[in-house]
C-alpha cells in the first residue's frame, strides 16, 4: 500500500489531518486499530452503555493490555476506545479553548515550561476547529481569551439546576457561565439537533460531534482517503537516512502489511503514540524512534478530578440531559498558580445515584424498595472539579515486556502520581464547592475519591530545543524529518480544560504545514458536503 | 405513556409469558424464565408487573445470558432452589405466597449476616442473595421501567424534549 501521507489513528487528530490533507489534493491512507462502528448499531450500544459496559472497546481485548503503576495508578479500562472516531466516540463534547496564560506557566508563575507557541498563534485554528466540530456557545466567560469569531452555534440554555447554582455563586462572587460544546443546539453539518437522550457517551442521534461523523465521511468522499480498519500499526521502519519508510501494520489475522508514504503522522493518543515510538527502536535509534531526547513517554499528564455533591431538601431533577451546561473558569486564571493548580468547576446536571444504584445499595426489596427509590432519587446536586496537573518527568509511559498485547508486543506501563500541587488545588476546590452548597442550603456534602479524566496528555512534548522536547512547533519530530506526532501528547502543560478542541486546532495547523511541504503550490478543494470547511487558498 | 409502561396489571398471569421467548434466552426453558421473572416481580416492586414491565426483566436476563458467562448456571440454581423451597414451580405460587416465601427465607436481602444460621440449601441461597437479587433489581431499575418509577418516562436513551431540562418537573 502506498500513499503520500500515512496517518496512524482515525480519532480527533488523525481524522482532522486526513480531511485537511485530502482537501489539499493529498492521497492519504489512515490505519485505524479499531473497527468502524456502524451508526445503525448505536441503539444496541446505548443499551450496553446503560448496563455499564464500554461498547467502544476493541473487539480484541488483548490489544488493550497495560499495567498501571506508581503512587496513584492511572486506570485506563473505561477510558479505552478503539475505532474510527477515536475518543470522540465517547467524549463529553466539551470544547473549551485554553487560556492565553495556559501557554505561559514558566513566564507567569515560574513553574513547568512555556509552550513554544502562543494562544495568538493558535487562535485562528481554534476558530476553524470550532466551525468544523460545530461548537455551541456564547462569549459569556469572563476569563476567556479574545476570540476572532463568534461561536458557530447558539448555546444550550442553562439547566434548572444551573439556575439554582447561579444564585448561590452570585452571592459568593463566583461567575457561572455557559459551557461550550461540540453538540448541536440546532441542526448543523448535516446532523440533527440534540434531542436530550441523556446517553452522550453513546450519542444515538449523532447530534454530538464525533470524527466518524464530522470528518471521516467527507475525507473518504474526496476519493483521496482510504481508511483501513482493524489495522494496528506494530512498528515504524526507517531507512538509511533516518526517515520513516513504512508503517508496518497487522490485522486480526496477524499477517504483517506495509504502507509506504512520504510523510507519516502518528495520532494514536498520548499513550499509544508513545508506545509505538518505543516499539520502533532500531540500531540507529536504540531508545525508540524520535527519542534522542529520551523524553518519549515522559511528562504524562491527565486532569485529576473530584466530584463534590450535596443533598437538597427537594427534587433537583437530574439526568434529563447527559451533559453539563455551565462551568466556572474563575479559578483557572485568577490565581497564583505557582503553588497549586488551576481548576475548573463544572456544575453537573446529573449527580447522585441513578435508580439502579439506589436500588442495589438499599438492601430493600419489593414495595419498600420502590418507595425508597422514589423518595431518594433526584435530590443531589454536584460539582465536578478538573484540576491542572504539572508536568512531571517521573509520570511516564514505558514498555512492559512482561505484558504482551494481541500481537505479542510489550504493552504500555503507566507510572503515575498526583502531587501536592494538584492535591492542594482539589482541597481548595472542595472548600469552594462546600461554600456554594452552604449558600444553597444543601446538606450531607460529600467528596468523591480522586478520579482522573479520560484525558491523556504529554509523552511527546512540543518545543524548540531538541534536547528537551520531542516535536517542533509544527509537530514534526525533531529527530525524524518525515514524522509528525499529533494529539494531546504534544502539549507542554495540561491546563484544566478538556484537550480535544486544542488537539483539533493543532491538527489543522499541522496539516497546513504538511500540505505545504508535500504540495507547495496546492489549492484547497472546497468542502464536499457542507457548511464548515470554507475553501481557503494556501498559496 | 411514552414508554408504553402502564400501571401494573393485577390480573396478568405470570405463567406462560416467557415461554415464547425461551429460545432467545440462552438455554433457559420457558418454565425457568417464568420462575425467574416471577421471583423478579417480587423483588423489584412486590406486585404483579405489566407485560411491558416484565419485558424489561426478560430483556435483562437475555442480556446477561448473552454477555456474562456463568449466569446461566446461576439462574438455573435460582430456579431449582426456589422450586425446592416452594415444593412446586415458583411461578405457580400466587403473589402473596411468593412474597411470603421470599420473606420467610430472607431471599430479598442482598446482604446477610455472617452469623446467620445456615438454612436449607444454604450455599444456593447465599448465591441467590449475593448475586441474583442484585442482578435482577439492578437490571430492572436500570431499565426504562426503573426510570419510569422516578417519573422519567423518556429515559433511558430515548430522545425527548430538549427544553425540559431547563425547568422543574410539574
Amino acid at each position: 500500500m502506498e500513499a503520500e501521507a500515512c496517518v496512524v489513528g482515525a480519532g480527533a487528530a488523525g481524522g482532522i489531518i486526513a480531511l485537511e490533507l485530502a482537501r489539499r489534493g493529498i492521497r492519504v491512507v489512515v490505519l485505524e486499530s479499531g473497527p468502524r462502528h456502524d451508526f445503525g448499531r448505536r441503539g444496541e450500544y446505548v443499551r450496553r452503555y446503560l448496563r455499564h459496559e464500554n461498547p467502544w472497546r476493541s473487539p480484541l481485548p488483548e490489544l488493550d493490555r497495560y499495567t498501571p503503576g506508581g503512587p496513584t495508578p492511572y486506570v485506563l479500562d473505561w477510558k479505552r476506545v478503539r475505532g474510527v472516531g477515536g475518543s470522540t466516540l465517547h467524549w463529553e463534547g466539551y470544547t473549551l479553548r485554553l487560556h492565553a496564560d495556559d501557554f505561559r506557566l514558566r513566564s507567569l508563575h515560574g513553574i513547568a515550561d512555556d509552550w513554544p507557541i502562543s494562544y495568538q498563534d493558535l487562535e485562528p485554528f481554534y476558530a476553524r476547529a470550532e466551525k468544523a466540530l460545530g461548537v455551541a456557545g456564547t462569549p459569556d466567560d469572563p476569563w476567556a481569551s479574545p476570540r476572532s469569531t463568534p461561536f458557530p452555534l447558539p448555546p444550550f440554555p442553562l439547566s434548572y439546576s444551573d439556575g439554582r447554582f447561579a444564585g448561590a455563586c452570585r452571592s459568593l462572587g463566583i461567575a457561572l457561565h455557559h459551557l461550550p460544546q461540540a453538540r448541536n443546539s440546532v441542526a448543523y453539518g448535516g446532523r440533527a439537533q440534540c434531542r436530550a437522550c441523556s446517553t452522550c457517551h453513546v450519542c444515538p442521534t449523532g447530534a454530538k460531534a464525533s470524527i466518524d461523523l464530522t470528518h471521516i465521511p467527507e475525507a473518504e468522499a474526496t476519493g483521496r482517503v482510504r481508511v483501513v480498519t482493524e489495522a494496528t500499526v506494530v512498528r515504524l521502519e526507517t531507512d538509511r537516512v533516518g526517515e520513516v519508510s513504512a508503517a508496518v501494520f497487522a490485522r486480526p489475522d496477524k499477517v504483517e502489511q506495509r504502507v509506504t508514504a512520504r510523510v507519516f503522522v502518528v495520532a494514536a493518543g498520548a499513550i499509544e503514540t508513545a508506545r509505538l515510538l518505543l516499539l520502533s527502536s532500531s540500531r540507529a535509534a536504540p531508545d525508540g524512534l524520535a527519542n534522542r531526547s529520551r523524553l518519549v513517554g515522559k511528562f504524562f499528564m491527565s486532569h485529576p478530578s473530584i466530584e463534590v455533591t450535596g443533598l437538597a431538601r427537594d427534587k433537583v431533577h437530574p439526568y434529563r440531559i447527559g451533559f453539563s451546561t455551565a462551568v466556572s473558569r474563575q479559578f483557572t486564571v485568577e490565581r497564583d498558580r505557582a503553588s497549586r493548580g488551576a481548576f475548573m468547576l463544572e456544575f453537573m446536571n446529573s449527580a447522585g445515584p441513578t435508580p439502579d444504584r439506589l436500588a442495589v445499595t438499599s438492601g430493600q426489596w419489593g414495595e419498600a424498595l420502590r418507595r425508597h427509590v422514589q423518595d431518594e432519587f433526584g435530590r443531589r446536586l454536584g460539582i465536578r472539579v478538573y484540576c491542572e496537573q504539572l508536568p512531571d518527568r517521573a509520570n511516564s509511559v514505558s514498555l512492559n515486556p512482561r505484558v504482551r498485547d494481541y500481537f505479542g508486543n510489550p504493552g504500555p506501563h503507566i507510572h503515575y502520581s498526583v502531587g501536592g500541587y494538584e492535591r492542594r488545588a482539589l482541597d481548595e476546590a472542595k472548600e469552594i464547592a462546600g461554600r456554594i452548597f452552604a449558600a444553597m442550603g444543601l446538606t450531607d456534602v460529600r467528596r468523591s475519591n480522586l478520579m482522573f479524566a479520560a484525558h491523556q496528555i504529554g509523552t511527546h512534548r512540543m518545543g524548540t530545543d531538541p534536547s528537551v522536547s520531542v516535536v517542533d512547533t509544527n509537530l514534526k519530530a525533531h529527530d525524524v524529518p518525515n514524522l509528525y506526532l499529533v494529539g494531546s501528547g504534544c502539549f507542554v502543560t495540561a491546563s484544566s480544560s478538556p484537550p480535544t478542541l486544542t488537539i483539533a486546532a493543532l491538527a489543522i495547523r499541522a496539516a497546513e504545514h504538511i500540505a505545504a511541504r508535500l504540495h507547495p503550490t496546492g489549492r484547497v478543494a472546497p468542502s464536499v458536503s457542507s457548511h464548515e470547511h470554507e475553501p481557503r487558498l494556501t498559496s | 405513556m411514552l414508554l408504553g409502561i402502564g400501571p401494573g396489571s393485577l390480573t396478568s398471569p405470570v405463567m406462560g409469558y416467557a415461554a415464547e421467548a425461551a429460545s432467545k434466552a440462552g438455554e433457559l426453558s420457558g418454565a425457568e424464565l417464568d420462575d425467574l421473572i416471577a421471583f423478579g416481580e417480587v423483588l423489584v416492586e412486590g406486585r404483579t408487573l405489566s407485560p411491558t414491565e416484565r419485558g424489561f426483566l426478560l430483556e435483562h436476563i437475555e442480556d446477561r445470558l448473552k454477555h456474562t458467562p456463568g449466569h446461566l448456571s446461576l439462574y438455573r440454581t435460582t430456579v431449582r432452589t426456589l422450586e425446592r423451597l416452594a415444593g412446586r414451580p415458583f411461578a405457580r405460587l400466587d403473589l402473596p405466597e411468593r412474597v411470603e416465601l421470599v420473606t420467610r427465607h430472607r431471599l430479598g436481602a442482598s446482604q446477610t449476616s455472617v452469623e446467620e444460621a445456615p438454612g436449607p440449601f444454604s450455599s444456593e441461597m447465599q448465591a441467590i442473595r449475593k448475586q441474583i437479587v442484585e442482578d435482577l433489581i439492578g437490571g430492572y431499575y436500570g431499565s426504562a421501567a426503573g426510570w419510569a418509577i422516578v417519573g422519567y418516562q423518556m429515559f433511558p436513551g430515548r430522545c425527548g424534549d430538549l427544553t425540559r431540562y431547563t425547568r422543574a418537573e410539574p
